[in-house]
């Protein structure tokens, strides 16, 4: 029992840097995200090629692959200017995970009927005042639980920056095997700290999503695409 | 090493890949729609086991599954090959996510069709495979190409245990050559020239169901 304290003490400092980790990237993301999204449906062709293409290329590639090649390849040259490899991970994974959320905030700005956007024209608003006058105010609250479940994905894909020796949780844990050699206990007692941070969330983000699907008019139809929170496969 | 020796090195790794892939997917679409049936066919004393599995498999990143799996069960006398314990762990982690969509799908299917069956002298399990399944399976395409095209971007995670995938190939060649940019660059075009069509291919199937089933 002692030593099983032990261990959430020697893993509370990984928990840590696991939640600086996870709250950069969650910050950039939504900036991204949001600027990827309203370039997608940008007046200009090429602005909207460059930001569909954004969010075509980096799914495709896998996080783990983008991780090591983003560590491999600047890994050098951030540490030449005192950069911890933290922010390889905050960098890699924000350019991933943002390839996902931005496509669910562009369908979120494509549900506005097309004719608010026309109305605003004939009002004589120009495109970035119809954005932020009109799309943004009805696009950002439905955004909130999908945002919620990307912060869910991105808790649990920051343990891939164990891979490049970022001290997060997982990398501890994996530390914390090879001095006590008890690979399947501490693991477990990882999984079950992943769990305690993740399953509040899950909770209040299907409440909040809840909140916000009654006033749609998707009400009682069959939930064909629920949202669950995928991550960056 | 020329380009023509890594490429084909890689891609050997490649079809290691394939294999983890297809393998989580099977693992992935049996074990999806298990936990989809348990809870809408509802099995007695079976509701808060199949739950208390969904969340934990959803909320331990796959990493860790695999970490358990591996080196976790190996500890203890139960010898996993790195390969089976990939294959389990992307597998049961997807398929946990994927039984959300499959139980959608099963939804579509009115419960006055159940009824019918059980009228016409059909058991629950018969019912279930000739009468609700057959009407619930062009739903259920989508997410099992989703999960597909998923579980081959996850399968990098395999080379976390040792499983020699593409990934794992492509490190091995850096330490050899010191090329890394090059390598890295051809795992991704691979990727790329794989993923993006089968992903764009998903989205026009899904757009097509959408609109020609409609709800």
């Amino acid at each position: 029992m002692l030593e099983f304290l032990s261990w959430l003490a020697i893993l509370w400092g990984g928990l840590i840097v696991t939640i600086q980790l996870t709250a950069a990237t969650v910050v950039l993301t939504v900036l991204l995200s949001a600027a990827v999204a309203v370039g997608g449906v940008h007046p200009w062709k090429v602005v909207r090629i460059i930001a569909r293409g954004y969010a075509d290329l980096f799914r495709s590639i896998p996080l783990l692959a983008l991780l090591t090649f983003v560590y491999f390849g600047l890994g050098s040259f951030t540490a030449h200017l005192g950069l911890p490899a933290l922010w390889l991970a905050v960098f890699a994974l924000t350019l991933s995970e943002s390839a996902y959320l931005s496509e669910n905030y562009r369908a979120g700005l494509e549900a506005i009927p097309r004719t608010q956007w026309e109305d605003a024209r004939s009002l004589g608003l120009k495109w970035r005042q119809t954005v932020i006058l009109i799309v943004l105010p009805q696009a950002i609250p439905p955004a909130i639980p999908t945002t919620l479940n990307a912060t869910i994905g991105i808790i649990k894909d920051s343990s891939l920056a164990s891979i490049i020796a970022v001290s997060e949780v997982t990398l501890i844990a994996t530390q914390l095997v090879s001095a006590t050699f008890l690979p399947l206990q501490v693991y477990l007692t990882l999984g079950l700290m992943y769990l305690a941070l993740i399953v509040p969330l899950t909770i209040l983000s299907a409440r909040v999503e809840r909140a916000f699907s009654g006033t749609s008019a998707s009400r009682g139809a069959v939930p064909l695409e629920p949202a669950v929170p995928g991550g960056a496969h | 090493m020329g380009l023509k020796e890594i490429v084909s090195e890689l891609l050997t790794g490649g079809l290691v890949t394939l294999e983890v892939a297809t393998g989580a997917w099977a693992v992935s679409v049996t074990f999806g729609l298990l936990l989809a049936m348990l809870r809408e066919v509802g099995v007695p004393g079976m509701r808060w086991p199949a739950l208390v599995t969904t969340t934990a498999l959803r909320s331990v990143p796959q990493l860790v599954v695999l970490y358990i799996l591996y080196f976790g069960l190996g500890a203890v006398g139960i010898n996993v090959p790195p390969l089976l314990a990939a294959i389990v762990g992307l597998g049961i982690t997807d398929g946990a996510f994927s039984a959300e969509y499959y139980r959608a799908s099963l939804l579509t299917v009115s419960a006055s069709q159940r009824d019918a069956g059980y009228s016409v002298g059909l058991s629950r399990v018969a019912t279930f495979r000739r009468v609700v399944m057959p009407q619930a399976v062009p739903y259920m395409v989508p997410p099992w190409l989703n999960s597909f095209v998923g579980l081959l971007k996850t399968a990098t995670l395999a080379s976390a245990v040792g499983v020699p995938e593409i990934l794992y190939d492509g490190s091995n060649i850096i330490d050899q050559t010191g090329k890394i940019v090059y390598v890295m660059v051809i795992i991704i075009l691979i990727y790329v020239v794989v993923t993006m069509p089968l992903a764009r291919f998903v989205g026009i199937l899904e757009s097509r169901r959408r609109t020609t089933v409609g709800t």
